[in-house]
């Protein structure tokens, strides 16, 4: 209840921020629905000349471009932008004072900064989802929905891990800040199906850098080709990477030393 | 001129190798970005029994290929740079040396380009292997792949400065930026060969500058185009590169009585 409460008011205070510059705000938004308007027309394009991808028919399709925009969106809207900043402070040894805080510093350092703008982002990929479950239509069922939920749910917890446990490698490398680019790049990748890809970018896209099945595995359950296990292990999978996930990040703090210690 | 150019270069490669970790990130994303797209269009050539049109797989890895290789050899990125320039105020003390500072940008493209294309060339070899990449050209196709490079190369160039100057009037122009890229992204031919894109998208590419930057120099390295196609597409290239030349002339002259140093 506590750290809901410090949450509304860290989001009230970037808002804030925002809001001081309206025009690079509205800006913003723009680039994003241009941005997310070219990526349809670019899955369109492909399909002008199919009508399954790999298995994938056009609304499944639509499905997932919408899902890599929810957990792209999410990413930027309130990881990166945090996770940045703790970057930062661990450089210059400011960090010491968000230790001193009396709330729990990995909910401080992984929620304390946001990009708003990237609300739209999201909206966008909710929208696409929506586009793409209405076209899917009969072929839907509420298990199918509910699967969906719990994969989306378990795919973005897994990329906050792993973007956790790449910053939490800033305790002795200090400069990671490259690290986040390389989520970035492979990011990008998980617009389409993993699936299609040769196999080193699919088995690196479903293991170490979980992206890919983090936006597959979603629009699988309503695509009606999710794999038997499929979901059970990754709800398993989920679970152990967030455990891990808080071990590395409690054996980093104990080597933190503070920059000019 | 010569002298000052031989300076700025020796400057730049020796800023340039500081930073080793960046070519390595860089020559990573260059490689990546182009198979997400190439993977995409194998799957759809499975779908279909093997080919989309006239390519086949190993034409869509050609193609692909090339077009890492020219994106890396005639992108760039001056907007941004520049966008930040002015908005901090430090275009000023630019403004006062004796060079122009589009110079200094000529240069910095030039040898970040020398410098990371030896690293580039191996991965996209394996790649190339991987995929069994047919490239079919003449060797008159090499001999003219390099003016329409060039010519490329300076549309992309002379664009992003046009865009650039924008920033004169409304000193954030990322956003400006991302919507020209968005649209080169469709109409360069990145997402699709331009022989695929559907039919009124096409004639739409090749009336714009964008198809000139990228699309055709890979496909004259790739050797899918007559002599007589390949004439016209570099002449468009040439009309492209007079058009934007002129535009910025203009825009910069306009631009500089427009601004005043952000600070000062």
């Amino acid at each position: 209840m506590r750290y809901l409460r410090l949450l509304a008011l860290f989001v009230r205070t970037e808002l804030q921020f925002e809001l001081a510059y309206r025009v690079n705000f509205l800006a913003e938004l723009l680039s994003l629905v241009i941005i997310v308007v070219t990526s349809v027309a670019a899955v369109l394009i492909l399909f002008a000349y199919t009508q399954t991808m790999n298995g994938w028919s056009f609304p499944a399709m639509l499905v997932l471009l919408g899902v890599f925009y929810i957990v792209q969106g999410v990413g930027e809207l309130a990881f990166t932008p945090s996770f940045q900043q703790f970057m930062e402070q661990v450089r210059l040894g400011t960090l010491d004072f968000v230790l001193l805080k009396p709330a729990s510093s990995q909910f401080l350092v992984s929620l304390r900064y946001f990009k708003l703008s990237n609300v739209a982002q999201v909206a966008l990929g909710v929208i696409v989802t929506a586009l793409g479950l209405a076209r899917l239509g009969d072929e839907l069922t509420l298990i199918a929905l509910g699967e969906f939920a719990v994969a989306l749910f378990c795919g973005l917890v897994l990329v906050y891990v792993l973007l956790l446990s790449l910053s939490t490698l800033a305790f002795w490398f200090v400069r990671v800040e490259n690290l986040l680019a390389v989520y970035e790049a492979f990011l990008d990748a998980g617009r389409f199906p993993v699936d299609i890809y040769p196999g080193w970018l699919r088995l690196t896209m479903s293991t170490v850098i979980p992206i890919g099945i983090a936006i597959t595995v979603p629009a699988q359950a309503v695509a009606g080709r999710l794999e038997a296990l499929g979901l059970d292990l990754m709800v398993l999978v989920t679970i152990a990477a967030w455990a891990f996930a808080r071990w590395f990040w409690r054996v980093g703090l104990r080597s933190y030393t503070g920059a000019s210690a | 001129m010569i002298g000052a150019y031989r300076a700025l270069f020796v400057a730049g490669f020796q800023n340039a190798s500081q930073y080793r970790v960046q070519l390595f990130l860089y020559v990573f994303f260059s490689v990546l970005r182009p198979i997400i797209f190439l993977a995409a269009w194998v799957a759809v050539a499975q779908a279909r029994g093997g080919s989309v049109g006239t390519f086949g797989v190993a034409d869509f890895a050609a193609y692909y290929i090339a077009l890492t290789i020219v994106l890396h050899l005639a992108l760039a990125w001056d907007a941004y740079e520049f966008e930040f320039l002015v908005r901090q105020g430090r275009l000023s003390p630019l403004l006062l040396r004796p060079l122009h500072p589009i110079h200094y940008a000529v240069v910095n493209n030039i040898v970040w380009k020398l410098f990371t294309i030896a690293a580039l060339v191996p991965v996209l070899a394996l790649t190339a292997i991987t995929f069994g990449a047919r490239f079919e050209g003449e060797p008159w196709h090499y001999a003219l792949f390099v003016p329409s490079l060039v010519l490329g190369a300076a549309i992309r160039f002379l664009f992003g400065w046009i865009v650039a100057t924008a920033a004169f009037w409304i000193t954030r122009v990322s956003s400006v930026s991302t919507f020209f890229d968005r649209i080169q992204f469709i109409f360069s031919g990145q997402i699709a060969p331009l022989a695929l894109l559907p039919g009124a998208l096409q004639v739409i590419a090749y009336a714009m500058p964008f198809a000139y930057m990228f699309g055709v120099p890979v496909d004259i390295l790739r050797g899918a185009t007559t002599f007589e196609q390949t004439l016209l597409l570099l002449a468009g290239q040439v009309f492209w590169v007079a058009v934007c030349y002129l535009a910025l002339q203009v825009a910069w002259s306009r631009g500089l009585r427009q601004y005043s140093g952000v600070g000062a």
